[in-house]
């Protein structure tokens, strides 16, 4: 077992890092209190070669790392990049749209989605849930109705990441009902599609920064090339998809707890209460030394998960500790930050209080923490 | 038993791993996931257990309908697998 990184590795993470520092960080308060997206902040991002990051280079992307590679570059992202909600849209795009369409897409669709999606001029949003089907994602009712030249779909979707400014999205539907779970399948719906309308964004708790919404199909026609897979492959997209996602969305997390645990640190030593550095008292340090904890063991986690992947090897168990794990404890170390900065934690003019408010979307979206419990128990055989 | 052959251990799995010993047994052309036998989670433990019992690769564009419908079909995706590799 080694625990090396390779130099080149190295240098990628510290070129990722110093980039999301120098160009990655603004006035994020201010965009959080006004529930803004970065659009020129998804334009740095992509032309740095984020989103392409592991496209390869003849459909649009930079072909620049392999998964691992991918995973510690990301993780060095979300240290750099304090913008909860561009981070989501990030890893979203990247894992949700652009990988599905990477595994399953036909030529045409690689070379039609791939090279606007990495060059960020193209947003991509990933369609399952739906207003009676959340965490039940199977029993969706979208239908893709079989037509001359292609599908009419209709439907609607809910709580779709980057759904409001999307200029393409994933939608899963049924293709034929009666054979339940064997019956979805995957499409490619670009937005000027007639029938296809894009909802208003969401007022969140957190991650306000990134548009969340609704997709709604009224009669939209899609043309038969832009199927994502075989039709009735809607169960095995939709599967590897989100293995996928589970695998890599949250790495950016754990470069995030990085940052916060410095933070808490420099505070820590910095505050003097009754004569002392407030990190002298155990109350203090002891919440500290159990951020750290969860940092490593979550670094193990990501790292393991990653070499799996990188092997080719399934990670369906070690996804689901993974995505349970990571996010429950970026939630808890982001509580512990606040309860460590006392009042200015609480004051929103310090950020301290956004990476909490973000966190609790991480133990929600791409399965919730109870779904993956479920998982993990399921896989037991329990 | 041999790779020609799956279909015994494979009952096996799908009858006692992933229907919990239930006493209706199923038969080789039982609609697995629609007629309610095993869920989805049942199908990628199902993934899991071809790629290990039998040493094939089962890509996730394989995971369909035509493949994995019945045990009937399964081991005969496992078949064509095993001589794709042999």
């Amino acid at each position: 077992m080694n625990f090396d990184w390779t130099d080149d590795q190295l240098a990628y993470r510290d070129r990722m890092q110093a980039f999301a520092l120098e160009h990655l960080s603004d006035d994020v308060i201010d965009r959080d209190e006004r529930s803004e997206f970065a659009e020129d902040l998804w334009q740095r991002a992509a032309e740095f070669g984020i989103l392409g990051l592991y496209i390869p280079t003849q459909f649009g992307g930079k072909a620049s790392a392999d998964i691992q590679t991918a995973m510690l570059a990301m993780e060095a992202l979300g240290y750099g990049c304090s913008d909860g909600g561009l981070l989501l849209a990030l890893n979203a795009q990247m894992w949700a749209v652009q990988l599905p369409i990477l595994h399953f897409g036909s030529e045409f669709q690689k070379e039609r989605f791939l090279p606007r999606l990495c060059d960020g001029t193209w947003k991509g949003a990933h369609g399952i849930t739906e207003p009676s089907t959340g965490s039940d994602v199977f029993h969706l009712q979208t239908t893709a109705e079989k037509v001359d030249g292609g599908y009419v779909l209709n439907g609607s979707k809910c709580m779709v990441t980057l759904a409001p400014i999307c200029d393409v999205a994933l939608v899963v539907a049924s293709t034929n009902p009666a054979k339940g779970k064997w019956g979805l399948s995957t499409f490619l719906v670009e937005a000027e599609q007639e029938g296809f309308r894009r909802g208003a964004n969401h007022l969140k708790m957190g991650l306000r920064t990134v548009p969340i919404g609704e997709l709604h199909l009224n009669n939209c026609f899609v043309p038969e090339s832009h199927r994502l897979g075989k039709e009735g492959g809607g169960f095995a997209t939709f599967n590897h998809s989100l293995e996928f996602e589970r695998c890599c969305i949250l790495a950016s997390q754990v470069g995030a707890m990085q940052r916060q645990l410095e933070t808490c640190v420099r505070y820590a030593k910095e505050r003097s209460q009754f004569g002392q550095p407030i990190g002298k008292f155990q109350s203090v340090s002891n919440r500290i030394a159990d951020m750290k904890v969860r940092l490593e063991t979550s670094k193990l986690m990501l790292y393991k998960v990653a070499w799996l992947k990188s092997q080719g090897k399934s990670a369906m168990m070690d996804a689901a500790i993974l995505k349970l794990y990571l996010s429950e404890c970026y939630a808890q170390s982001s509580e512990d930050a606040v309860r460590i900065h006392g009042g200015r934690g609480y004051l929103c003019e310090n950020g301290i209080d956004r990476d909490w408010r973000d966190a609790i979307g991480g133990v929600l979206y791409a399965g919730t923490s109870d779904i993956q419990r479920n998982i993990i128990a399921g896989l037991l055989g329990v | 038993m041999t790779d020609t052959d799956p279909m015994k251990k494979l009952m096996s799995f799908i009858q006692h791993e992933l229907m919990g010993n239930q006493t209706d047994p199923i038969s080789k052309d039982d609609d697995l996931l629609g007629g309610g036998h095993i869920d989805s989670m049942g199908i990628m433990r199902l993934v899991a257990f071809l790629e290990t019992e039998f040493g094939v690769s089962v890509p996730p564009a394989d995971v369909t309908i035509e493949n994995f419908e019945t045990p009937q079909t399964i081991a005969d995706y496992v078949q064509a697998a095993c001589r794709g590799r042999s």
